[in-house]
């Protein structure tokens, strides 16, 4: 069984969608028993990091989607998702994450190149191969919409950027078990689909989901 | 700041209106005409690798309803979560949804439903602090706030509420700072004045906003061709261009809108036709199918007929009908009404009247120039298809193409095997009265037969095949042939229901085949059907998009060109060619030269559109003739009441073509009975009458 967390704050329709068209059929929960029986587990999210975190507490799926990463249960975090597998973030105040890639989540710097929210379709370059980002990957658009980005203390964490021509971006990460896209794979189409489906293909390969 | 330099690339978004459960399209924020159901034109969009779509309800009450039963697609319930629902199903684009948003509740729901952003307007008008609440609750990235812009004759501009209708003395610079101060994440700006105008966006309007805020800006109303896209973004500044109306005018609008914007300058994504994930044709869960079909075959059997049933009397609405022709409001066709109760196809009749002769002339110069720029120089192909039917229209088309313009057309036909016998007479005649090649296509009788006997189980309706038939196999012929002009007579629902304005120039396109000819039921829903093989249907495949792309095929209408008015054109087609009308008159109307290529098109086909709807041919003509000056609308009325009920003869010639009883006929037509319309009192069937 794979989890797909819905802690009823996030796109969970689209996402759910999405997987249903590259042929994963997830349970949509936010009991902390089918995290436990779950082999592997999908984090979306949309919305306020801190009353996420508050929401992940009051369901008590902190430590367990701790000791999921522990026992390399595989773990993708999405948009607001992903932003939660860092140590903490700075928006309207300051949150502890879940701490499974150390790093913070920023605001975004409101440049010529980068207005805030940054909404929209950014290019994605691979900046280490692995699961999400194989060797062979071409650049291509996904869509994009926050406000704040992940800056992982180990910069091999990071699996492709965003290049405002200044400043690069984390757009993935990857470490392990442990994945997460800032962009919403849901939204973007062909390549969104074409991501989704490759890490369908990796659950089914490593044994996770088998139909 | 040019936003070309900015990490995101600029968006190009169409604008879906929905209003009571349908798309429509919008002129002035006051007129609106039915486009048609959601689903087709989302999937359609979809498919394309739109950048992102828009979606605003503007009904005026949570009522949404696709008015008929008879589409493979449909929702629960009747509300805009509802539609959400099913939209977001086809939807792998970001999707914002705006209208009658008023509560956190509101915005929690319709992303719950499949939106990924809400849109806001009077609400953040009228409690700013509004957009505050929701940017915390769910992110600035989440919130959009429609700005509503009028620009008064002194040249200054002003923020509008309530759909454009109460001025709020709010210059839209300033409302856009303090908007965006109070957390809203992108602007989504409207140009009252210039909606559905075809006349480009204000520019200056659109930089003085993207000046003041740091957000993005999205710049919607005016857009008339693909060329004034570009604009917004290079000139306005805007990150993201937007329209509604043009994408449902021509075939493969948004690739060609994109590329459009690409060649201009603007550094959009690529252009893309298609996607592995989601074909063109939808997909059906043939099982699910099977069931429903043999649901209503039980039903058929049992006599339980849905109308009849005691919970229809929810569903059943209260039919108005036009003020000024007798248009029913629940019917066939995509309608819509005005505040004063006129129907549409009554404004553009009225709207086509008004248009001058130079305007004609105009129109007419633009026709040659489509024309001479598809003309073949080197004789290897024909400069055009004419889809012909061997009626009056067909007559007139090729009059004017081959006789008045000098243009050498191949005239295509579909044969559906259902001719009147002066019908086929004059198709025939075509190729020697004119001079000119003619190409009939005739599908396998017994794969029609089947096709009628399929296709009036499960849509109620056994002219599937020919509606879908004259709407593809010219199509066809003309891609094999490498002919990139399809000419067609006029538009059928711009005419009998001002589904276009007259300014629109709508063509032919796939979502219109499928959706308004085809019911939503594509080819492929019968394979496998009585034996049916994707062989049989090959008449019935619509060509691809890259072939359409690539040949630049457009299928214009000639009556947006040439004035349209089809008694004159019967009698010139009498007089110089020869052409006969019926001399039998027919069972269901009181016209005798329309349809004579197809004896059930006028007959039992039409038949079942009174079965389903209660109203018939004759209400079309009638509608017709009383916008043309020709009747009264109380001679109508008496016209419309002694045919429209009527059983035609033709009942018996299809029943044995087929082979049916007529009983099994009568409870299956049954079956579609509409529950808005009808209701069943002891044993008979009623509904409102038109008074």
């Amino acid at each position: 069984m794979i989890a797909i967390l819905d802690l009823g704050i996030s796109n969970i329709g689209s996402l759910n969608q999405a997987f249903h068209q590259v042929g994963l059929y997830g349970t949509l929960t936010n009991r902390a028993a089918d995290i436990r029986a779950a082999k592997a587990v999908i984090l979306p999210g949309v919305g306020a990091y801190g009353d996420a975190m508050a929401c992940l507490r009051d369901h008590g799926l902190i430590e367990e989607l701790r000791a999921a990463a522990a026992a390399g249960k595989p773990l993708l975090g999405i948009c607001l998702g992903m932003q939660l597998l860092a140590s903490g973030s700075t928006e309207h105040g300051d949150f502890a994450g879940l701490g499974l890639i150390p790093g913070q989540i920023e605001r975004l710097p409101e440049t010529d190149q980068v207005r805030v929210p940054n909404i929209g379709w950014c290019d994605v370059t691979r900046a280490r191969s692995g699961v999400l980002f194989p060797e062979d990957s071409e650049v291509r658009s996904f869509y994009f919409v926050h406000s704040y980005h992940f800056v992982p203390k180990d910069p091999h964490a990071i699996a492709a950027t965003i290049d405002s021509g200044s400043q690069k971006f984390v757009a993935a990460v990857e470490t392990g078990n442990i994945f997460g896209v800032q962009f919403h794979p849901e939204k973007s189409q062909d390549a969104g689909l074409d991501l989704l489906s490759r890490y369908v293909s990796f659950l089914r390969a490593s044994g996770c989901y088998e139909k | 700041m040019k936003s070309d330099a900015n990490i995101a690339r600029p968006r190009l978004i169409p604008c879906l209106l929905l209003k009571n459960g349908l798309i429509v399209r919008s002129h002035a924020f006051t007129t609106h005409q039915v486009i048609g159901n959601p689903m087709a034109t989302v999937r359609r969009l979809s498919n394309w690798n739109v950048d992102e779509l828009v979606l605003l309800d503007i009904s005026g009450e949570n009522y949404h309803d696709l008015r008929r039963d008879d589409f493979p697609v449909s929702y629960r319930g009747t509300g805009l979560l509802d539609v959400l629902h099913e939209v977001a199903k086809v939807s792998f684009m970001p999707l914002a949804v705006g209208g009658r948003i008023r509560t956190l509740e509101d915005i929690s729901l319709r992303l719950a439903n499949g939106a990924d952003k809400c849109i806001i307007n009077s609400e953040a008008i009228r409690n700013p602090d509004f957009i505050k609440q929701a940017a915390q609750k769910f992110g600035s990235q989440c919130i959009v706030i429609s700005i509503d812009v009028k620009r008064h004759a002194d040249g200054t501009t002003e923020v509008f509420a309530g759909d454009g209708k109460v001025p709020t003395g709010k210059a839209p610079a300033d409302w856009a700072r303090e908007v965006a101060a109070l957390g809203a994440g992108e602007i989504f700006l409207n140009s009252i004045d210039r909606d559905g105008t075809a006349t480009g966006y204000d520019i200056d309007l659109v930089k003085d906003v993207v000046a003041a805020v740091k957000i993005p800006v999205v710049a919607c109303g005016g857009v008339g061709t693909y060329a004034d896209f570009a604009p917004g973004v290079l000139d306005g500044g805007a990150a993201a261009v937007a329209a509604a109306n043009i994408f449902h005018f021509f075939e493969i609008s948004y690739p060609l809108a994109k590329k459009a914007c690409i060649d201009a300058g603007v550094r959009m994504r690529a252009v893309r036709l298609g996607t592995q994930w989601q074909k063109r044709e939808p997909t059906y869960d043939q099982a699910a199918e099977d069931k429903r079909l043999a649901d209503r075959m039980t039903q058929a059997q049992e006599r339980d007929f849905p109308a009849a049933r005691p919970e229809a009397v929810q569903r059943r609405r209260t039919i108005r009908w036009c003020t000024r022709c007798v248009y029913p409001s629940i019917g066939a066709a995509p309608m819509e009404f005005d505040d004063q109760g006129v129907c549409m196809g009554c404004r553009m009749s009225q709207m086509k009247k008004n248009i001058p002769p130079q305007e004609w002339d105009k129109r007419r110069q633009a026709l040659v120039d489509i024309l001479e720029k598809n003309r073949c120089t080197d004789g290897s192909r024909h400069d055009c298809v004419i889809a012909v039917s061997g009626g009056k229209d067909s007559y007139f088309q090729t009059h004017v193409i081959k006789n008045v313009l000098g243009f050498n057309p191949l005239l295509v036909t579909y044969d559906g095997n259902n001719w009147t016998p002066t019908g086929w007479r004059n198709l025939l005649r075509m190729s020697e009265v004119f001079g000119v090649d003619h190409i009939i296509s005739r599908p396998s009788v017994g794969v029609l037969k089947k096709l009628n006997r399929i296709a009036f189980k499960a849509m109620g309706d056994m002219n599937w095949h020919a509606h879908i038939g004259i709407n593809t196999v010219p199509v066809r012929i003309a891609a094999q042939h490498q002919i990139p002009l399809v000419i067609w007579g006029e538009h059928g629902y711009m005419d009998l229901s001002g589904q276009f304005s007259m300014n629109d120039f709508p063509e032919m396109s796939y979502r219109q085949r499928l959706e308004h000819f085809g019911r939503g039921y594509e080819w492929n829903y019968f394979v496998g059907r009585e034996g049916i093989t994707a062989a049989d249907m090959i008449a019935y495949q619509y060509p691809r998009d890259e072939d359409l792309y690539n040949l630049n095929m457009r299928g214009i209408y000639i009556g947006n060109y040439i004035y349209w008015e089809a008694n004159d054109h019967t009698q010139l087609v009498i007089d110089r060619y020869g052409f006969e009308v019926s001399n039998e008159p027919f069972d269901r109307t009181y016209r005798r030269m329309s349809n004579l290529d197809d004896m059930h098109e006028n007959g039992i086909h039409d038949y079942l559109k009174w079965i389903k709807f209660g109203y018939g041919r004759c209400t079309d003509h009638a509608c017709k003739d009383i916008r043309s000056g020709l009747m009264r609308r109380d001679q109508a009325i008496e016209l419309v009441k002694r045919y429209d009920p009527v059983k035609s003869r033709d009942l018996k010639r299809w029943l044995d073509y087929v082979g049916m009883s007529e009983a099994e006929f009568d409870a299956i037509a049954d079956t579609f009975r509409d529950p808005r319309v009808w209701r069943s009192e002891n044993g008979a069937w009623m509904k409102e009458e038109i008074a």
